[in-house]
């Protein structure tokens, strides 16, 4: 155990360190080398799959077929267009929601009168999807961005508000005491004792709120956008375009892929790992 | 030599956290302290020392009685009292040096110095080279010893130790006793040191308190006469002025369990 843990203290001061050719170094490790066989296994099976079946332009075209698709849509601009379109906002209505959502859950969380009583309610909300909410939001402003961006924000602030409020009041009371007795007041336990220690929740917070937000955004394209992915896919369906809705698909799953290994991961290591709140 | 702390008739009673009955921790504690002496405080569990030392720490509010450093009333925490705790209370998002520099930090104190100030303590406790490791890479020793140095450097008047050794391997506890002893005698820190182990009482005070079974009241007070530079284990237990000492608070406080274990 300890061994282990010098190790990876070893590998994380290197990591720090990291220039370009630790970057390629990272690329050609082993895991690298099984991601790139495995996507290739994946490949192979589908383009098998695609070449056996009847009508595989209606049914699953193959990943020529997509790939092709997709540098038709690069070259008319309307990839690109879509997929920024439907970044701008899920990066808008997470921030917000996540912005917002983080000094709610802390004022609420710090006391614990005012903590009960939020609590059934956040707690009711975090249960109630965006896509429960949806026919209500379009009965009030029809299928229009504002009811897109509406989903998100909704989406994203309820999981983060109910775990920053749910990681405050989990804070060890030792924690606080020692603070005080440092003679901290109240605003300099809030930062250096309350939103650190409930930070394991506030990053399982943003997690759901990006992850949860990110289903929104697509889910709320199709039901009411004009554009985006989730606008592209649905509207491929609706004119049998097979591979643009493959294209769209793929495009969701690599987008959070990339923001999981870049944003949330990054964020979580240098945080909760760090500093021994979880173990990975 | 001046008093520096002052405990007259403390009564405490506090609910029950289950069944809400109102439990009498403390009966009329009558307790003085010296500036620059070293208090320990024994009883069986349950006799209301860590009672005692919440309300002076000022993390748990009294209502009978009176409680004064330098005569001036305690509300509340306060930079003049210093406290360790028995174990997780250095915060895990810090590492060994902005543990150690928090209260300078909470007060502050401009960067320059207070890094100047967290390397003394830090060569004090001897954690030297174990400055920016979190937490969770350290092991119980060095976890207390930070906790110790962290008190030390918000230089209080009173230094409150809450069993701070009770929960780290037996090699390690005797250890960090002698270098308590050490640094006792290096900061001239009035202490009051809590804990179930009548050796480690006898062997840190000058004056050993015994707390009886609950409700918690002094049932005696014994001196300890050793300089506290003789105070080496490897000495201690064929020092006859350690070991009648020592044998005396045992037979005090095991009347106090031997009294419950009969009830």
């Amino acid at each position: 155990m300890a061994v282990t843990n010098t190790d990876r203290s070893i590998s994380e001061a290197a990591g720090r360190r990291s220039t370009l050719a630790q970057l390629w170094r990272q690329i050609i490790r082993i895991d690298a080398m099984n991601l790139v066989i495995l996507v290739a296994v994946v490949l192979v099976i589908w383009t098998v799959i695609s070449a056996t079946i009847a009508n595989p332009a209606r049914y699953l075209p193959s990943p020529l077929v997509v790939g092709l698709s997709s540098v038709d849509m690069i070259y008319k601009g309307l990839l690109p267009s879509y997929f920024g379109d439907t970044m701008l906002r899920l990066v808008v209505g997470s921030f917000i929601g996540i912005v917002v959502g983080v000094p709610f859950g802390l004022a609420v969380g710090l006391n614990r009168t005012v903590a009960d009583m939020f609590y059934p309610i956040l707690n009711f909300f975090q249960s109630v999807s965006g896509i429960a909410l949806f026919p209500i939001l379009v009965i009030w402003w029809g299928n229009s961005d504002t009811t897109v961006l509406a989903v998100i924000l909704y989406t994203a602030f309820f999981p983060i508000a109910f775990n920053v409020l749910s990681g405050v009041r989990e804070v060890p009371i030792r924690f606080i005491q020692a603070a005080r007795t440092l003679g901290a007041s109240r605003w300099q336990i809030i930062k250096d004792v309350l939103v650190p220690g409930a930070m394991p929740h506030i990053a399982t917070g943003i997690r759901l709120s990006i992850g949860f937000g990110w289903r929104a955004v697509i889910a709320g394209e199709m039901l009411a956008g004009r554009e985006g992915l989730g606008w592209m896919i649905f509207s491929a369906q609706d004119g049998d375009n097979t591979a643009r809705v493959i294209l769209g698909m793929v495009m969701i799953g690599l987008t959070w892929i990339v923001l999981d290994h870049y944003v949330l991961r990054p964020f979580e290591s240098e945080t909760i790992e760090r500093w021994g709140l979880v173990q990975r | 030599m001046p008093e520096k702390l002052l405990v007259e008739n403390l009564t405490h009673h506090y609910p029950d956290e289950y069944t809400g009955e109102s439990v009498h921790a403390l009966d009329d504690v009558d307790l003085s302290v010296q500036e620059g002496e070293f208090i320990s405080v024994v009883g069986p569990s349950g006799c209301g020392k860590s009672t005692l030392l919440n309300i002076l720490a000022g993390l748990l509010p009294y209502h009978v009685g009176k409680v004064t450093v330098d005569g001036h009333m305690i509300h509340g925490p306060g930079p003049e009292r210093g406290v360790v705790f028995q174990e997780h209370a250095i915060l895990p998002w810090r590492t060994v040096n902005r543990n150690i520099g928090h209260g300078l930090e909470i007060r502050g104190v401009p960067k320059a110095e207070r890094d100047n100030r967290v390397a003394q303590f830090v060569d004090l406790v001897g954690l030297t080279g174990f400055e920016d490791k979190y937490p969770h890479e350290l092991s119980g020793g060095m976890k207390q010893r930070t906790a110790v140095a962290r008190t030390l450097c918000a230089d209080p008047e009173v230094m409150l130790m809450d069993e701070p050794f009770a929960a780290v391997d037996a090699q390690t506890r005797i250890t960090l006793q002698e270098e308590l002893i050490r640094i006792s005698i290096a900061t001239k820190k009035t202490i009051i040191f809590i804990t179930h182990s009548v050796d480690e009482a006898a062997f840190l005070a000058d004056r050993c308190v015994i707390f009886s079974r609950r409700p918690g009241r002094i049932k005696a007070i014994v001196d300890v006469d050793i300089p506290r530079e003789e105070r080496i284990w490897g000495n201690m237990n064929a020092d006859t002025r350690f070991t009648s000492k020592r044998d005396e608070i045992l037979h005090l406080v095991r009347e106090e369990v031997s009294v419950e274990h009969e009830e």
